[in-house]
């Protein structure tokens, strides 16, 4: 069983094939027993997806009409709140926070009946790209338990790569979903800015931030993104843009439709990688698509523009967590500037404290013009680049990574952990819908993946794009080591 | 030795009002916008700071921010956009207030009205909407958070240095006060601090044209104690320009000491924390429609200024008067209800200001809560003008109405028999015949041309018909009797 996608379990499900309690207790128990190896997930919701489970066995028997996720078993990052349950986001922080309220993402979910069993790995606060920044635990890589799965969703990369289940939920905030969705060899998918609802999702880079998929398909992709994409009224960037039939539009043909590839940028690229992406064009080519070269100099800026811009947020946006009252205050602070300061010291991690810096530096009297403000200059100027760029193709092709899963504890420096995005970065500057495709494995066997990017809004054409290369290619396997079942 | 020469400086004085909009939810987020409750009732995700919560502008605090902005013939900003100011404090859950920096909904707009008589226009420099902080509370070894007031919609009205008295500035405050009740934007409790003011005050020598440095003195709810507050801190810079001629005062923050009547330095501006503003991401633009704008313009009640004017030209009422009524909308308004029916809106005015508002200045209270409606007053006044009763009678009638809440004026001279008038011409006749038989002298006098003397022989028999006699009968009779 867990091998199967999402929509095949659902359809064993309607077809009185499964009962979701089997589902959830086949699903939960295999977690409990691979999960050690990878660390993946940071809390079982096993007793939520029982009770949940049984609601839908009886509502199936009382022949009440299920959902589109009707029995599938989800993980969810853990920076998404579960009413009732744990938000730690990977920090000492929050060790006992409980949500008070559900995510929107989360309503949808539970309303399309799918089962959450689980909340997963993170770098704290979404800030990495290896989920070595997380306050409890490293996630290993699947295909190479020395490895990292990437992040900072990494812990939903990993889980739905080693089949713990066949959704999960993760959050892109420079490429948190599509980066550990190559190192896994997955599909993942980062939105159109504002099409899925940030209700509930704890704010990294309030701009930036987007939350998406993880799936072994990119059928089980456009299922979620059937439920999730929806106007939310309380998330004021939500797009009010009607749901659409992603499913039935991964159908339509790409024959005669153009890609948009930016060959400067590939200069330079990792030869293992650079020739995948080659055989993946050819595979393009052989669907009928064209190649058109585009400009997209301005991803060389990414990097600094991201780390001004969503430092500046995030500062602000982590002030929140300050000892006062939900997050955890430091036993040796008597004063308030000691609650402040001791608690901060104590309950952020390395990275979060620097990122916190940068923020607030670059916000602070005398630079903003200097920082903040030339870099909002600069997105508007690539967003622009992006619109150029639109108007000769239909989508834009680019690796995902320039390198492969490393090796845990490799990458020390943290300029050079920063320039693992320097490929994602630029559509959550921009808003774009963008989608890792898995197109190959290095010499070492790990994962080389693809990026699919659209325009604003066109989420169905990059679903639609990675669904034919996906049917073409045929080269997603799975991981030899948890491609078994277990007691 | 002389003091200081105060008359050889003018004050410059700008005003910041954070007024509370009297929403029904709270500026971003859906929980009740309410006073009075036990505390961390009427709180929320966004109110607490939640991970996860996101702001949502509630519309009806833009519609009454926009109203404000039409009452002051303002620019209505089409396109306005909030912004993040942080600091740290514990009555700020996010550390962080969503407020309007760079880009705020009002531009300009004026307010008119009078200090002593004269005319002044002060100029409005913007005004924006943000969100409140919760309270602190103290306790013996430890404070707690009250977060009900946190998020509670704030309309900052900013003015220009326009102002150059104490008396200015309040009037200016009172006038903002006033428009906001006409416009219900606001109830306006000062108790409750629905009004609380800032005031940015500097001097400078007479026929100076450029601005010396300016302290801020915050935090003040009642008119009142804001002109001493001012005053105050006006006699302290002046002070210190006369005794150091060739230096600057500092730019600080003050607050007022209401017991010392001084106001007492909080923090320099060096220390001052920098805000690290920058556009809030969670928002985008607050987009309003032309139309949008125009249908609120048109709905918009008659406003204290143009009331005012129809006070003071079309119903003769004095300045004072016209102002009093119109910078108390409740009172204003019970004088609305009793101008339906009564026949002389200055006789009116004054019992409701002077006879009735002085009768139960010291009670605390308003007409309306006592219990007295406005129509009853107008009936009072009603009577007088038919005489049904006299003046005199009138003001105890008035004592009377205020002991039995709710009797009508008509009720309670029925059944009084001493206030009811003497009618009788043959009786009042008698008494002045007494009268003039008594005080000889005094006909003696009013032949010689002494208005007074027949005042008073007019006053002695309206004290031996204990007030009763209608004075222009008496003053009648007693002219024929001794003409």
């Amino acid at each position: 069983m867990y091998k199967e996608t999402a929509i095949s379990l659902r359809d064993r499900f309607l077809n009185s094939d499964l009962t979701a309690l089997e589902i959830t207790e086949y699903f939960c128990n295999r977690a409990k027993k691979l999960d050690p190896q990878i660390d993946s997930l940071l809390h079982s919701l096993s007793e939520r997806a029982h009770l949940q489970a049984v609601k839908l066995d009886k509502k199936k028997k009382d022949g009440k009409a299920l959902g589109k996720l009707a029995g599938v078993p989800i993980i969810i990052k853990d920076n998404i709140q579960i009413h009732g349950e744990k938000t730690t986001c990977a920090s000492k922080f929050l060790e006992n926070y409980v949500a008070p309220f559900d995510a929107t993402v989360i309503k949808l979910i539970e309303e399309a009946d799918g089962i959450i069993i689980a909340k997963s790995n993170l770098d704290e606060f979404a800030m990495g790209s290896s989920t070595e920044h997380s306050a409890y635990k490293t996630t290993k890589n699947p295909w190479n338990l020395s490895c990292t799965p990437g992040g900072s969703s990494g812990g939903s990369a990993a889980a739905v790569c080693a089949m713990l289940a066949p959704l999960a939920l993760g959050s892109d905030t420079g490429g948190s979903i599509r980066q550990p969705a190559s190192f896994c060899g997955l599909y993942g998918f980062k939105p159109t800015y504002g099409r899925v609802s940030r209700f509930g999702l704890v704010a990294f880079g309030s701009s930036l931030d987007q939350i998406g998929p993880f799936a072994r398909s990119v059928e089980d992709i456009a299922l979620m993104q059937e439920v999730l994409a929806s106007h939310c009224p309380c998330d004021s960037n939500s797009l009010n843009h009607p749901k659409e039939p992603y499913l039935d539009e991964l159908k339509e043909s790409i024959q005669g439709k153009k890609i948009g590839i930016p060959y400067k940028l590939l200069e330079g690229l990792n030869p293992e990688i650079r020739a995948k992406f080659d055989d993946a064009l050819d595979v393009y080519k052989s669907l009928g698509a064209t190649f058109v070269e585009i400009n997209l100099d301005l991803i060389n800026y990414s990097i600094p523009m991201y780390y001004i811009l969503a430092g500046a947020e995030a500062s602000t946006n982590l002030a929140r967590f300050d000892g006062i009252r939900y997050t955890t205050r430091s036993k040796k602070a008597i004063t308030l500037e000691e609650v402040y300061e001791l608690s901060k010291t104590e309950g952020f991690g390395s990275e979060v404290k620097q990122r916190i810096l940068l923020g607030t530096y670059v916000l602070s009297a005398g630079y903003q013009e200097a920082y903040y403000k030339k870099a909002q200059k600069v997105r508007t100027l690539l967003i622009n680049e992006y619109q150029k760029a639109f108007e000769s193709c239909h989508t834009i092709a680019l690796p995902t990574s320039p390198g492969t899963a490393f090796k845990l504890g490799a990458i020390a420096d943290p300029l050079e952990m920063y320039l693992q995005d320097i490929f994602t970065i630029s559509a959550n500057l921009a808003g774009i819908p963008s989608i890792n495709v898995p197109i190959g494995f290095d010499k070492d066997n790990k994962p080389i993946g693809m990026q699919i990017q659209g325009p604003q809004l066109d989420d169905a054409r990059v679903l639609r794009f990675a669904h034919h290369f996906e049917k073409e290619a045929n080269v997603f396997s799975h991981p030899p080591l948890f491609d078994k079942e277990v007691k | 030795m002389s003091g200081p020469p105060y008359d050889e400086f003018e004050p410059v004085i700008g005003l910041e009002i954070h007024v509370q909009l009297n929403t029904r939810s709270k500026m971003f987020g859906p929980e009740p916008n309410h006073f009075g409750d036990e505390p961390n009732v009427n709180i929320g995700y966004i109110d607490t700071g939640q991970p996860g919560s996101l702001p949502v502008i509630n519309k009806e605090a833009v519609k009454k921010a926009v109203n404000f902005g039409l009452a002051v013939n303002a620019e209505i900003n089409l396109e306005s956009t909030f912004d993040r100011k942080s600091y740290f404090y514990p009555d700020c859950p996010l550390n962080y207030q969503i407020t309007q920096f760079t880009n705020p909904i009002i531009i300009g707009g004026e307010i008119i009205t009078e200090v002593e008589g004269e005319s002044f226009t002060f100029q409005i420099e913007h005004a924006h909407l943000e969100n409140d902080a919760g309270k602190l509370i103290h306790f013996p070894d430890f404070a707690g958070v009250d977060f009900n007031r946190s998020g509670a919609p704030l309309l900052e009205i900013v003015s220009t240095p326009c102002m150059r008295s104490p008396k200015q500035a309040s009037a200016y405050a009172q006038a903002i006060k006033a428009i906001m009740e006409y416009i219900n934007s606001s109830d306006c409790n000062m108790q409750e601090g629905h009004l609380r003011m800032d005031a940015n005050v500097s001097v400078r020598k007479k026929g100076e044209t450029t601005l010396r440095n300016k302290t801020e003195v915050k935090n003040m709810n009642s008119f009142f104690n804001m002109e001493l507050a001012i005053e105050a801190e006006i006699i302290r810079q002046i002070d210190f320009y006369t005794q150091h001629p060739d230096k600057d005062i500092q730019s600080a923050t003050y607050r007022f000491d209401l017991e010392r009547r001084k106001t007492i330095i909080m923090r320099t501006k060096e220390s001052a924390d920098d805000y690290r503003y920058f556009p809030e991401p969670d928002l985008p633009p607050l987009v309003l429609t032309k139309e949008y704008v125009d249908h609120l313009k048109e709905d918009l009640p008659e406003l204290p200024q143009d009331r005012y004017k129809r006070y003071r030209d079309t119903l003769q009422l004095t300045e004072n008067s016209a102002m009093q009524l119109v910078n108390d909308k409740q009172l204003s308004d019970n004088f609305e209800e009793g101008l339906k029916i009564c026949k002389n809106p200055i006789a009116f005015c004054n019992w409701l200001t002077i006879e009735f508002i002085g009768r139960i200045k010291d009670t605390g209270k308003t007409l309306t809560e006592i219990g007295i409606e406005a129509l009853q007053i107008a009936q009072l006044v009603n009577m007088i003008e038919e005489n049904v009763i006299t003046g005199k009678i009138a003001k105890k009638v008035a004592d009377d109405m205020l002991l039995h809440p709710g009797k009508s004026p008509e009720d309670i001279v029925a059944a009084n028999p001493d206030y009811k008038p003497l009618t009788d011409t043959s009786v009042i006749e008698a008494m002045i015949d007494q009268v003039l038989k008594e005080n000889p002298d005094s006909i003696e006098d009013f032949k010689k041309g002494k208005d007074r003397a027949f005042q008073y022989l007019v006053g002695q028999v309206m004290k031996s018909s204990k007030g009763k006699a209608p004075p222009e009968k008496v003053r009648d009779l007693i002219k024929k009797k001794i003409s």
